[in-house]
């Protein structure tokens, strides 16, 4: 602690000197220490005093001098430097406040969405060597990811050369922890080399063994981190203990990493064995789906990888029906890529957002900086005349430059966490990891680098123009490179920001189409339930439609309640049951000799789905409450799945055998198309199985649909009220409709918003910049404004000469930024929905926007011209 | 005291304190003291002037200062040579010698 304080004090001298007190105590010890041996000497204390201040000479002298020591080691000093910066930051408040606050817009945004998008593109996955794991396997109509099946994994895993180890695992399913406080979890089933192959173990206890993962073994679990958190208070003695999971006893052998994340980044509670027998797997054709991924030998290539592992793809496409063979691709790509999928390019967006942001801020502390410097000039050439060297005086200047960029970027760093945490409460889920992105040591030591760089580079320039005669006289001859300079920086901060305004606009359009696209059905007044039961209670069929069935019957009786429907999956988007048009048996036709005939999309619904959602049953009739009863199957086809598979013939009536096997099922209606793949998505052919009242046609998972006549938010209360009275152990999700739409614009929303954010803040600094200067070539132009006057110039000609100068700016400005955006849209084309990448009506938008704002910024100094007094003007030369 | 005390040389001061203070740190008064004992007396330290000296070499950096009790228990100011103040003593000393050594050469001629 003393030595601190010691440390503290010596750093404050060394800043400001020693204390007046300080210096007293040592030439006082002085003259004592002198006293005392004067009276060894002999003499009495008085005279021993008195000679000792004489043989010190003038003590007031010596203090001063002391002093004055400290005064002209800083005048040399980086210190000196400094708090000579501050006085003279101080005396101009408006541009200390103008340039900080631009920096730090700039370094806060930039570190910001840095911060984001470095989770999404550049960090490393949590796993050992992660650059040599790749996710395996067949990409087909059937699932948008790559997957394998049971039957031909097996396979692979004994022949395949190219990797050390390959594993898989067969997703996410939903588990119930069956003990006091029942809990609903995510259960995750694993090979035993799950972990080994991404190259990570638990933070307690140990993986599975491979007698473990065997069907029939006992079962053990891995638990999550924040499971062992919550469920048993992060007790070490975990590891051996026997928990109940869907009513079966399981040991407890391990504790996951507290970071430890799946593959695909969802989320799991529990790791389990997959204990799925691999001989009978292999007799098994398709077999159990499962994701498969692997880790790379030392020195194999991606691309070596691929063609490895071909002919095993081509022996498993063997055994593909023929017909299906043309859609069936192998695919082996790095975990990176499978994880971000489509991320990856709305991170890029951002990004070149950001940097185009960090330059318009950049420049505009240049151009503020220039700014400074011209005003300046006079003082400069002062010093200059007075013998400081061309060194010294550029050593002030940046060391000015560096206090301004050091205070921005301290204000940057705050405006940075304040904004990642907007962005983390606004972002949708959708945004992978973006949930942990946080302002790393990387990410500011970048702000402060970039702070650092341009505040040097900002400070040497001006310093590089030798001050001359002239300025010394204090006229105001300011040199052209300056002044150019200064023009150059403001046309090309506004061609950055109508680039960004530009992709903002797009962005826009794009979300405007998304939201205002008909969806084919109503969502006004509705509320959904989505209902998952646990496999404990509700194991059998007969279980589950009990369970829904009475939840319908008590829905129907809460007031307002007026349509309740029973579906297992919703539109516009998410989950919902898919096959392949070629595995419906059409009854009187022969299957069809090639091809999959791509995605159909299906659901189970009760009668009432249609005019819940308002979908209009365009042909035949709706099902009816009495088909329930019927021992008899009827489906409702969608119109795009009618004319492709009956055209030019009457569906209704014609019987379908959706499985290729199992029971046959009549078609009675035509339903309106609906938007089914979420809202940017392909849409796909639709048909609906009617929902009877028979167990084979339910399953533990349902989605209720109730509409109400009063306000969703109490009816949702209502329905979880009900939920819990037939059984408090079920989870229940509700949402009203409309939320459940809207989030699937989340994500553009997301883009745009952030997009928009940036064009504003770019043209609001383009426009100070522009403002800046024209205010300076007024104040520089003051003298001839009054000459122009006196001779009879007319208030509208000194407006326009002086804005003539900031129109050829912005049209310069808009002119290059206009074509590096067209050039520019084609990389955002992708994301956009319903856009064109030149679509006209934003760019004639963004310019417009732009000449307005920037014709203000001009048109205030401009007007302020003819405030000119003509005899003042004259005066001043 | 002996009247035939010798002037001290513009700059040489800066290089006796350096020198001083190498051995041991040493408050101001131990310097002066020092000084006047190691040159037999010949060379007077004027306190009007030490005392801006040190703190002249403190604000560059060459020594620095600590306060701590002194030989009869009282609060002194002590200072010490800092890494800076070493090199700087060796370029003196360098300094010093070609000086004297061209002094030398020229009286020596006459």
């Amino acid at each position: 602690m003393a030595r601190h304080a010691a440390g503290l004090r010596r750093l404050l001298s060394r800043l400001f000197g020693p204390t007046n007190g300080d210096v007293d105590e040592e030439l006082s010890y002085h003259i004592a220490r002198q006293t005392e041996l004067n009276i060894a000497a002999g003499m009495t204390p008085e005279e021993a005093e008195r000679q000792a201040l004489i043989s010190f000479g003038g003590v007031e002298k010596a203090r001063e001098e002391c002093h004055q020591q400290w005064a002209a080691a800083r005048m040399h000093s980086l210190v000196g430097d400094l708090q000579y910066a501050v006085r003279g930051l101080r005396r101009a408040p408006a541009f200390t406040i103008v340039t900080v606050l631009t920096f730090a817009i700039g370094i806060g945004t930039t570190t910001a969405v840095f911060s984001v998008v470095d989770r999404i593109l550049f960090r490393s996955l949590l796993y050992y060597d992660a650059s040599r794991l790749v996710s395996v396997g067949i990409v087909a109509p059937i699932e948008p990811q790559e997957f394998m099946l049971g039957y031909s994994y097996y396979e692979w895993q004994d022949h395949q050369t190219p990797f050390k180890s390959l594993t898989s695992w067969t997703g996410i399913q939903s588990c119930d922890l069956t003990e006091r406080n029942a809990l609903r979890l995510a259960c995750a089933g694993v090979e035993a080399s799950f972990l080994p192959t991404l190259g990570i173990g638990p933070l307690l206890g140990r993986n599975f063994t491979t007698e473990e993962d065997r069907p029939n073994a006992p079962k053990v679990v891995l638990i999550s981190y924040s499971l062992w958190r919550s469920r048993h208070g992060a007790d070490p003695s975990v590891v051996g203990r026997v928990i109940s999971l869907d009513g079966k006893p399981a040991r407890i052998i391990g504790v996951l990493n507290k970071d430890f994340e799946l593959p695909t980044l969802e989320h799991a509670d529990v790791l389990e064995p997959e204990a799925i027998d691999p001989a009978s797997q292999r007799g098994a054709n398709p077999g159990r789906v499962r994701w498969a991924f692997a880790r790379l030998k030392p020195g194999v290539s991606i691309q070596q990888a691929t063609a490895a592992v071909e002919p095993l793809f081509e022996q498993m496409l063997a055994t593909v029906p023929p017909q299906f063979r043309k859609e069936v691709h192998l695919r082996v790509r790095p975990l990176r890529d499978r994880q971000l999928h489509d991320a990856k390019q709305a991170a890029w967006i951002l990004l070149g957002a950001v940097v185009l942001m960090l330059m318009i801020a950049c420049a505009n502390v240049a151009s503020l900086l220039l700014a400074r410097a011209a005003a300046r000039h006079r003082e400069m050439a002062i010093r200059s005349a007075l013998g400081a060297s061309r060194l010294r005086i550029a050593r002030q200047l940046v060391t000015e430059s560096l206090a301004i960029s050091l205070l921005g970027c301290a204000v940057g760093c705050v405006i940075g966490a304040v904004l990642l945490h907007v962005f983390i409460s606004i972002a949708p889920e959708g945004v992978p990891l973006l949930q942990k992105a946080h302002i790393d040591l990387r990410v500011a030591l970048f702000a402060v680098l970039a702070s650092l760089v341009s505040g040097i580079l900002f400070g040497v320039a001006p310093a590089m123009q030798r001050p001359n005669a002239e300025s010394l006289a204090g006229r105001n001859i300011i040199g052209v490179s300056n002044t150019r300079a200064r023009q150059l920086l403001v046309i090309g901060q506004i061609a950055a920001s109508v680039v960004l305004l530009a992709g903002a606009s797009l962005m826009m359009r794009s979300l405007w189409n998304l939201e205002q696209q008909p969806l084919g059905m109503s969502t006004r007044q509705l509320v959904t339930a989505s209902i998952s039961l646990g496999e404990l209670h509700y194991g059998k069929p007969q279980q589950a439609m009990n369970f829904f069935q009475q939840l319908e019957a008590r829905l129907r009786k809460l007031p307002g309640v007026e349509i309740v429907a029973i579906s297992d999956s919703l539109p516009p988007g998410g989950w919902h049951h898919d096959q392949i048009y070629a595995g419906i048996r059409i009854e009187g036709r022969p299957l069809p000799a090639a091809g999959t005939g791509g995605r159909i999309a299906w659901r189970w619904v009760t009668p009432e789905y249609f005019s819940a959602l308002d979908i209009p049953v365009v042909q035949g009739s709706p099902f009816s409450e009495s088909d329930r009863n019927s021992s008899e199957h009827f489906i409702i086809v969608s119109q795009s799945l009618a004319r492709y598979m009956f055209p030019n013939e009457d569906p209704v009536g014609r019987h379908l055998q959706p499985g290729l096997e199992g029971p046959w099922y009549t078609v009675v209606g035509l339903a309106a198309d609906v938007k089914n793949g979420g809202l940017t998505g392909a849409e796909e052919p639709e048909y609906y199985r009617l929902r009877r009242n028979q167990p084979e046609d339910w399953g533990r998972n349902a989605t209720l649909i109730v509409k109400t006549a009063f306000a969703p938010a109490t009816t949702e209360r209502w329905i979880r009220d009900e939920v819990v009275t037939l059984d408090n152990a079920v989870p229940v999700q509700t949402e009203t409709m409309s939320e459940r739409v809207s989030r699937f614009a989340d994500r553009p929303r997301f883009e745009a918003a952030l997009l928009s954010f940036f064009g504003l803040a770019g043209v609001l600094l383009a426009a100070i910049a522009l403002y800046g200067l024209i205010s300076f070539l007024v104040v520089q132009r003051t003298a001839e404004i009054g000459v122009r006057m006196a001779l009879g110039a007319s208030k509208g000609n000194v407006v326009r000469l002086m804005a003539s100068q900031g129109v050829g700016l912005i049209a310069a400005g808009t002119f290059i930024g206009l074509v590096t955006a067209l050039f520019g849209a084609r990389a955002v084309s992708a994301v956009l929905f319903q856009v064109r990448p030149t679509d006209p009506l934003s760019f004639l938008t963004v310019a417009l926007l732009l000449a307005v704002i920037a014709g203000v910024a001009t048109c205030i100094p401009a007007l302020r011209a003819t405030s000119v007094q003509p005899m003042d003007a004259l005066r001043r030369e | 005291m002996p009247s035939e005390s010798t002037e001290l040389l513009q700059g040489t001061l800066d290089l006796l304190i350096l020198k001083t203070l190498a051995l041991q740190p040493m408050h101001g008064w131990g310097i002066a003291q020092r000084i006047q004992q190691v040159s037999q007396e010949l060379l007077q330290v004027g306190q009007g002037s030490l005392y801006p000296a040190l703190h002249r070499l403190e604000a560059k950096g060459w020594i620095t200062s600590d306060w701590g009790p002194s030989e009869n228990n009282r609060r002194a100011k002590f200072y010490s040579l800092t890494r800076q103040g070493r090199k700087q003593l060796g370029a003196e000393l360098k300094n010093w010698k070609r000086i004297a050594s061209a002094i030398a050469l020229v009286i020596e001629e006459g």
